[in-house]
């Protein structure tokens, strides 16, 4: 192939590549305009919990603030080592409308172990009980801890799988879910 | 099948499938380096370097982007977690580290970059397989009998059509013959994964836009293929003219 041949073979090439990307465009392809999903980019699944006490929470309540959905066990070593940085940023970012959910996977967990988990921490945020296990389900929980941050729209900004989240990892993201 | 394979490197787990590809990329591309005229150990040190300069260039691009975060919690500078990263960020500061290295040694440009391209092809193979077990670049919604069951909705399997032109190139690549036109090989691999991607960003889900729904990944990808047939055609003049000469 000569440079002339191959030159008018780029331009065609290119040419075609950007027909392509003009018959592609699509404006309405946008995951935040698909239902609910567990990922980055969707509107965060919805759901009613109770704390231990009997006051009830439900996510979609909450639009309007930023909220950090954190699924974790008294038993998960991560678990416990993230919760004080995760109160720390509550108390510091609470006043902005930010709010920690954490909710206890409880059908793998003993409800017993709970309030010396949350006494041990000094823990102020509302504690969840997900004792059917829908919330683990809605959220496709598959490793613990597992955190979604979800910005005053509701929809999820950042998904962390796994443990422990640094000061630094959850400043970043609840500043960018309360943008 | 699929399942199993999601299960199986669910996310943090994904990212073993990014080690086991770097692994056997530096192994491939150890085994064809002395027919680019770079030495094994060359190589080996270029990549580790690379490696290094990724990882700590990635850490600080992350902490100049956040640098209000990071100056409430400095402990944070030395976290573990990977998601303290940006890639991009880390790819740059391993590009200069590896080119620094390279003029220091006096290793040929082209043929250094020809030598590692078997890296950056099974690289890109097992970037598109943590896809596919995260669940991340996924698809629009379809219709179409082939699509898969992901985030709520029937979407196009983007991960997998990936995985299939990542598989190609990397075919390719190995079937093309060391030949003394360096640089060749490095900017084929650009131009054929460019390409794919102009194809295969037209199913994605995730999009970016820009203008009128354009997408940004494409319109990056139509830049980079432009720019390799640039330089590839000047390679392949450079080449004949020093043919012509002699």
């Amino acid at each position: 192939m000569n440079r002339t041949q191959r030159i008018l073979l780029y331009v065609l090439i290119l040419v075609a590549g950007a027909s392509w990307i003009a018959l592609s465009a699509d404006t309405g392809a946008s995951a935040t305009t698909a239902g609910p999903a567990p990922q980055a980019g969707f509107r965060a699944p919805d759901f009613t919990l109770k704390t231990p006490s009997g006051a009830s929470y439900t996510l979609a309540e909450l639009q309007g603030q930023a909220v950090l959905i954190n699924v974790w066990a008294t038993w998960c070593p991560p678990c416990r080592s993230e919760m004080p940085a995760i109160q720390k940023m509550y108390e510091e970012y609470k006043d902005d409308g930010f709010i920690v959910l954490a909710v206890n996977s409880t059908v793998q967990d003993n409800p017993f172990d709970i309030p010396p988990f949350v006494e041990e921490f000094n823990l102020t945020f509302p504690i969840l009980l997900d004792e059917t296990g829908e919330v683990a389900r809605a959220y496709q929980v598959r490793s613990l801890p597992s955190s979604y941050f979800i910005n005053r729209q509701g929809i999820i900004t950042e998904v962390v799988i796994g443990g422990p989240m640094s000061e630094a990892l959850l400043r970043t993201r609840i500043e960018e879910a309360l943008k | 099948m699929l399942v199993l394979f999601q299960n199986l490197f669910a996310p943090p787990r994904h990212l073993i499938l990014l080690v086991i590809a770097a692994w056997l990329g530096l192994t491939l591309a150890e085994r064809r380096a002395e027919s680019h005229g770079i030495q094994k150990d060359d190589l080996n040190t270029l990549a580790f370097y690379g490696l290094i300069a990724f990882v700590v260039g990635g850490r600080i691009s992350y902490i100049l982007q956040n640098i209000s975060a990071f100056a409430k919690s400095p402990l944070g500078i030395v976290s573990i977690n990977p998601d303290l990263f940006d890639p991009f960020g880390g790819l740059a500061v391993a590009s200069i580290a590896a080119f620094v290295y390279g003029q220091r040694k006096g290793l040929p440009f082209w043929n250094a970059l020809d030598s590692l391209t078997p890296f950056f092809a099974v690289l890109a193979v097992g970037l598109v397989l943590s896809h596919l077990a995260a669940g991340t670049a996924f698809g629009m919604e379809t219709d179409l009998p082939w699509g898969i069951y992901l985030w709520n909705a029937a979407r196009h399997p983007t991960q997998i059509y990936e995985v299939l032109a990542s598989l190609l190139t990397l075919s390719l690549i190995l079937l093309v013959k060391p030949n003394t036109r360096p640089g060749v090989l490095f900017l084929s691999f650009a131009a054929l994964t460019a390409s794919c991607q102009i194809i295969i960003q037209a199913f994605r889900g995730d999009s970016a836009f820009i203008l009128d729904g354009v997408r940004q990944g494409q319109v990056i990808a139509w830049v980079a293929l432009a720019v390799s047939f640039v330089m590839l055609e000047a390679r392949l003049s450079s080449k004949k003219q020093r043919e012509q000469a002699s």
